[in-house]
């Protein structure tokens, strides 16, 4: 791997997740518009985080909603008058 | 300062995302039921000090995730380095190349072969401290200043253990795609 590779490997996830600085974004995207597998290496990363966001989540029983109201008021009901 | 008069309507959005995040860190659909609960049920009564106009998603995940560490935390509190061992850069990147030769863009094609439950173990699979960040950053969309406050530590330990996580939960991806037969290993 060439260094120039390396440096924008070590540097990956911080710009999927948008966490560096401008210059060294700006410089990482540079070597991404001229190393052809960095650019699908770093595409790759970008959709796993995309697959794991959307394969991660599981809606809650329609009920809890109910649940956490009813909690609420109950809270409100003997809590608040007392305090 | 926030007004408890206005929690219910205020807090209420993010329940499904808070129950999501539950059911990961607990595996369990009742435990996940109950953290959110019990977070629901400490944030209205701490609303009065909860600052108005600030993060408010954070603040309830930060009551979520000191819920469950007081209720389900295991008794080891830092993580096991050793457990992940040193894992390769772009690691699942690097095996599906190798797996499918020299196809263009054959890594990509290869992320639909996983299905959610796929997903869902590989997170599930991680050491705890290791899948609170990943969690947070992948699921939820949490920059790594609100990771920290969340879980109280310093920016610097959620980059390494974001990284680390990650890795590892690529290598249980390949796991996955090799022990259900989905690719084919290069000995």
């Amino acid at each position: 791997m060439r260094s120039g590779c390396h440096n924008a490997v070590e540097y990956v996830y911080q710009y999927i997740d948008e966490e560096l600085t401008l210059t060294r974004r700006a410089r990482i995207s540079l070597h991404l518009k001229r190393c052809h597998r960095c650019y699908t290496a770093f595409d790759f990363e970008r959709d796993l985080k995309a697959r794991i966001a959307a394969g991660g989540k599981t809606l809650p029983p329609p009920e809890l909603f109910d649940q956490l109201r009813a909690l609420i008021h109950r809270e409100h009901d003997n809590g608040d008058s007392g305090s | 300062m926030a007004d408890r008069a206005t929690f219910e309507q205020d807090a209420m959005e993010f329940a499904p995302q808070l129950y999501s995040a539950a059911l990961r860190m607990t595996r369990s659909p009742a435990d996940a039921e109950d953290v959110v609960q019990e977070t629901f049920l400490k944030a209205y009564r701490a609303y009065d000090s909860f600052e108005a106009g600030t993060n408010l998603k954070a603040w309830l995940y930060r009551i979520l995730t000191n819920t469950y560490i007081n209720k389900y935390r295991t008794a080891q509190r830092r993580p096991n380095e050793v457990e992940l061992g040193e894992l390769q850069d772009l690691y699942l990147f690097r095996r599906l190349g190798e797996a499918s030769g020299a196809t263009e863009s054959a890594e990509k094609t290869a992320l639909d072969m996983f299905v959610d439950d796929d997903i869902i173990e590989a997170i599930e699979s991680l050491p705890e401290s290791f899948r609170l960040p990943v969690i947070y950053a992948d699921v939820e969309g949490f920059s790594y200043k609100e990771i920290a406050e969340i879980l109280d530590i310093p920016i610097g330990t959620v980059m390494s253990r974001l990284h680390r996580g990650r890795k590892a939960l690529q290598r249980k991806l390949w796991d996955l795609a090799v022990e259900h037969g989905l690719v084919e290993p290069r000995q």
